[in-house]
């Protein structure tokens, strides 16, 4: 089934929406490894109160593990304000998935090399999406908090038809 | 009167008739001995000399009266006894005791007054001599305006002195020796060859001879603990999780419950449907409480879960409901019928600002805040027939006695209020509005224990929060020099709100207004403070420094405004206007201590505050770094002078808290309204401080004033404004509304 | 359901989703973490599972999946752990309230790094609140713990 520029560009500004969505774009920071609070009531530019920072082990492990409040379980996310959790170890993605901040462009460039979008081909990106417990999150974050318009299934049937399409950019 | 008061020093007995102002009082009721309320609980062989301090056979009990909500009340209160008794403070029992007027508070009615602490007028004395009166005529037992030192500095050492010579007296009758032979250590009166009678041993030979009353107190250069650094007792209880409070107890067959009252304050409920909350895992009952419901069941948890379940009809709210109509009614307030004082008029402001080239005006704002102490309101009840247990950290024990027997329909001496240690207060436990809770629910569920615990939620949006207020500010400068300075502050008044809940009148004009503003030290030329009453709004209360906690913004910030359009520097210029040599030494400290005046290099600066306020004159320097737009706190420099520094350790915490409490809420917090609904719930919207934002705290204590005073609260005012002045001098942004970070980023 | 607190084998019959902060107060009596805030914004339920720090208004009863310490079994007044003994040695506690939770975040956070940096210290123990304002010498007590460790 062949798939038009037009379809591929169509289909990243749907994935784009959703990754620049600040459920998306609070954990894929960069090296500053300080994640952000934009998206519940915190205001723009938010940061993660408390001083928190992932770090290079994006766990926290140097100095408070992530998991000392976002709990490891699948219990429901129900209270406002509360630690998000699921049912994995909470981390921050890899340093080079950093996109806070990112244009279009800039975001599409990235992710569709393997080079800086931590060594996914099209097939890794959809399957990241399609098994991830974050992914899955962030679109039924609970808590009142915002989440971007679509699902799993329709953002990770976008990403690949974007790179049936050749992954356009612009 | 300089005399009288001497005298009163030198003569004041605990138990016993004291002399101070009773000329111009009702003397037989002010001279009358105050009841020692340890005398009904004595055991047989157990012995009182006075209402702090009791001994029987197995040991000695010290009475700390002073509610211990973390300023370390109980351990001062107690090594105060212990430096005159000659106890070791690991060998006692410390006790808060029973409500009791025995244990009024002689000092606290004259932060009322307009008295300027500088001031040591024939009125000014009269004034701190009828607070004494009246505190003890009214059985005043509260915990507040940092005078539990100023209050209890003489009281707590003749006990300890007066308990120690009896117990000698008591040696001697035993022993036959003669009393100069007799001296005492470590709990016991040591005779002439080394025998050691502990003071258990003596209790029942001093139960039968008289009390002796004839003392002298220790010159402070032969004190053992007192002016050294010391431990406080409470801290291996602390470190080690074993220390109890009000939300700890734990009684046989207890039940849990939490309340659920409309969170739009004062509106009331109209009727509520328990719904599927009565059929939940645990719940015991769900009943009606003034404005509200309470749930009680055989978990905290359960008892949360079920009162979100109830559902609730609300009445709206009596107040003004939105904090934007709130302000505005502050703003209002700046007229002729709503002008409650004008404590400060000097020289002619009206000419001098008329006369002046230019008039430098501006406008700031202060918000509410919470208390929000850690520990949540709670509090456990027992109700019998004939009797009411109440257990809970309380800063007005008789209030709170007086007012739950009113609800239970008993009489006050039927209630027994067990004051524990609190987990924070900043008072907070000034008011009684949670035990009044917990004593309705009790009314319902007698005879069973009930321990009532607040969701934070409930807690946050239930305060009593710090008035807010408007102020309004003009000033003019001339070569050099600030030459008039006229402060107008409009705010709620605190004392009228408390004191109306508490069942007392408040008459004139309310000092919290314009305290730590109309009572600086400063010399200005034409320097007037005048105060306007905005009408009452949502229920205000007391926070950890009152008035002085946003005056200090007001008055502090403007000055630093002045001397910036004088181009003098603000430190000089205080010094010069500087009217009191207790006061000029501490901005000459602080001064000394931050390195004022020298180069701190680009995108950095520095700001000073000081503030007059309990007595104790406090200045700070803040500095402070634009890193990229964003502001660190790196350092803060602090000089204060209580006259006397008891523990030096806990006196560098206590400024140092004052501090961070200060800064904390000036940077990140306010307390908004909605439909009279407070829209921060928790302390994700209501952090304080927290360790990352938290500078360096250098603090150095002086002892040139000639009272003794007390520090919990005089460390906050001087916080705010000298940050503020601090981020102008880096940055050139003057932010005249709090709090900070709504206007500039912190890191 | 079975749970470990302190060395000690439990039975609680309490619903999978009450957070361990209330099965330990309420229903085993551990008192010394408290209730603060519920939503993981004080720190003062602190508690360790396995030796890590967890807030215990967090986590369900049914998905503690090791053996619980509290600040009663980290160590007592006869034998202080190691911070313990630096928090009294600087007279960290004033109301105390959030003490527990501030040790039990200190001695997780350096048994995971013995030598951690001031940086590290500040975003360690910044997510546990004090409101009376004892953070400098909560600094100063780890560092004194962190030489000793």
């Amino acid at each position: 089934m062949s798939v038009t520029r037009e379809e591929g560009l169509a289909a990243w500004e749907r994935i784009y929406a959703v990754a620049s969505h600040p459920r998306c774009t609070n954990c894929h920071v960069g090296a500053s490894g300080v994640p952000m609070w934009e998206g519940l009531s915190y205001g723009p530019g938010a940061a993660h109160g408390m001083g928190i920072r992932a770090d290079a082990s994006r766990i926290g492990a140097q100095s408070i593990p992530c998991r000392t409040c976002h709990l490891t379980t699948d219990s429901p996310n129900s209270q406002p304000h509360a630690p998000p959790r699921i049912a994995q170890a909470w981390r921050l993605p890899p340093v080079e998935l950093d996109w806070l901040g990112k244009d279009s462009a800039a975001l599409c460039a990235q992710l569709r090399d393997p080079a800086t979008n931590d060594g996914n081909d099209i097939a890794g990106l959809v399957a990241h999406l399609q098994s991830s417990p974050f992914v899955a999150w962030g679109f039924a974050p609970g808590g009142g908090r915002s989440f971007p318009a679509g699902s799993v299934a329709e953002l990770a049937e976008d990403v690949a038809l974007w790179g049936r399409a050749g992954t356009p950019c612009e | 009167m300089g005399r009288i008061k001497t005298i009163a020093r030198r003569s004041f007995l605990v138990g016993s008739a004291a002399i101070l102002g009773g000329v111009a009082f009702g003397t037989y009721m002010y001279k009358r001995e105050v009841e020692n309320p340890l005398e009904a609980g004595l055991a047989p062989g157990e012995v009182t000399f006075n209402p702090f301090v009791k001994i029987d056979a197995q040991g000695v009990t010290l009475i700390t009266p002073r509610a211990d909500v973390g300023q370390g009340a109980y351990s001062i209160q107690a090594h105060l006894i212990a430096e005159e008794l000659d106890v070791d403070l690991d060998q006692v029992r410390i006790e808060p005791g029973p409500p009791s007027a025995a244990y009024y508070n002689g000092v606290v009615a004259a932060e009322g007054m307009p008295i300027a602490a500088t001031s040591d007028s024939m009125m000014a004395r009269a004034g701190r001599g009828a607070s004494d009166v009246l505190g003890k005529l009214m059985g005043l037992q509260l915990t507040g305006g940092s005078t539990t030192v100023p209050d209890m500095y003489d009281r707590l050492r003749l006990a300890g002195a007066v308990a120690r010579e009896t117990l000698i007296a008591a040696a001697a009758e035993q022993t036959g020796l003669p009393k100069d032979q007799l001296r005492t250590q470590a709990g016991a009166v040591v005779l002439p060859d080394g025998t050691a009678l502990a003071y258990t041993d003596l209790s029942s030979v001093a139960a039968e001879i008289p009390v002796v009353q004839d003392v002298s107190l220790r010159d402070p250069s032969s004190w053992r603990h007192l002016g050294k650094p010391h431990m406080r007792t409470d801290m291996l209880a602390k470190s080690t999780g074993t220390q109890s409070y009000g939300i700890d107890m734990q009684m046989e067959g207890m039940l849990h419950a939490t309340t659920r009252t409309n969170p739009a304050l004062g509106g009331g409920i109209l009727g509520f449907d328990p719904g599927e909350a009565e059929g939940m895992r645990g719940v015991k009952a769900i009943v009606p409480i003034t404005g509200g419901i309470a749930v009680v069941a055989d978990n905290t948890w359960r008892a949360f879960q079920a009162a979100q379940a109830v559902s609730c009809d609300w009445g709206p709210s009596p107040y003004i409901g939105d904090t934007e109509d709130q302000f505005a009614a502050a703003a209002a307030s700046f007229t002729e019928d709503a002008q409650d004082s004008r404590f400060k008029d000097e020289g002619d402001v009206v000419a001098a600002l008329e006369g002046a080239a230019d008039v430098l005006e501006a406008e700031y704002r202060i918000p509410y805040l919470a208390h929000a102490p850690l520990e949540p309101m709670s509090a456990m009840v027992l109700l019998s027939a004939d009797r009411l247990d109440i257990w809970t950290g309380t800063q007005i024990p008789r209030f709170m006695q007086q007012a739950a027997a009113a609800i239970a329909g008993l009489e006050p001496d039927q209630v027994h209020v067990h004051a524990l240690m609190s987990g924070g207060s900043f008072g907070r436990r000034l008011e009684d509005d949670y035990v009044r809770q917990a004593v309705e629910i009790a009314l319902q569920l007698p005879d069973v224990p009930i321990k009532m615990v607040w969701s934070r939620e409930e807690d946050m949006t239930h305060d009593f929060p710090r008035p807010l207020a408007v102020a309004r500010a003009r000033g003019a400068v001339s070569d050099g020099a600030v030459e008039a300075f006229d402060l107008s502050i409009a705010a709620p008044s605190v004392t009228a709100s408390s004191l109306a809940r508490l069942g007392q009148p408040a008459m004139g004009p309310d000092v919290a207004i314009v305290a730590g503003a109309w009572d600086q030290p400063f010399g200005i030329p034409n320097y007037r403070v005048t105060g306007y009453r905005v009408p009452p709004m949502v229920p205000v209360s007391s926070w950890r420094s009152v008035g002085a906690s946003g005056n200090g913004f007001l008055h502090e910030s403007f000055l630093d405004e002045l001397c910036h359009a004088a181009a003098v520097d603000p430190l000089a210029e205080r010094l010069r206007l500087c009217s009191h040599d207790v006061s000029r030494k501490v901005l000459e400290t602080v001064g000394e201590m931050s390195g004022w005046g020298s180069d701190l290099g680009p995108g950095r600066g520095r700001g000073i505050a000081f503030t007059l306020a309990f007595g104790v004159p406090v200045a700070q320097v803040v500095e402070v770094t634009d890193v990229q737009g964003a502001i660190r706190i790196d350092k803060v420099f602090v000089a204060a002078d209580v006259g006397r520094v008891l523990d030096p350790v806990n006196f560098e915490a206590q400024l140092a808290g004052g501090v961070i409490w200060g800064l904390g809420h000036a940077m990140n917090c306010e307390i908004t309204y909605r439909d009279g609904v407070a829209e921060q719930d928790n302390f994700h919207a209501f952090e304080g401080m927290r360790l990352y934002q938290t500078p360096q705290i250098e603090v150095r204590g002086l002892e040139n004033g000639d009272k003794i005073k007390g520090i919990g609260e005089p460390g906050v005012p001087p916080a705010a404004p000298a940050l503020g002045n601090a981020i102008f001098a880096a940055t050139g942004q003057r932010i005249r509304t709090l709090p900070f970070a709504n206007h500039i980023d912190f890191l | 359901m079975k749970l470990i607190v302190n060395g000690k084998t439990h039975e609680v019959d309490v619903e999978d989703d009450m957070p361990l902060l209330w099965v330990l107060r309420d229903e085993l009596g551990i008192t010394g973490p408290k209730y603060g805030c519920g939503i993981a914004q004080c720190g003062a339920c602190t508690v360790h599972v396995d030796g890590i720090s967890v807030r215990s208004c967090q986590l369900a009863a049914a998905d503690v999946d090791g053996e619980i310490t509290t600040i009663e079994g980290l160590g007592n007044p006869l034998a202080l752990h190691a911070v313990q003994e630096a928090w009294m040695e600087h007279q960290v506690a004033q109301c105390g309230y959030c003490q527990s939770g501030q040790i039990m975040q200190a001695a997780s956070f350096l048994a995971l790094n013995p030598a951690p940096t001031d940086d590290q210290i500040d975003a360690a123990m910044s997510g546990n609140l004090c409101r009376c304002g004892t953070y400098p010498r909560i600094r100063a007590a780890v560092k004194t713990a962190a030489s000793r460790l």
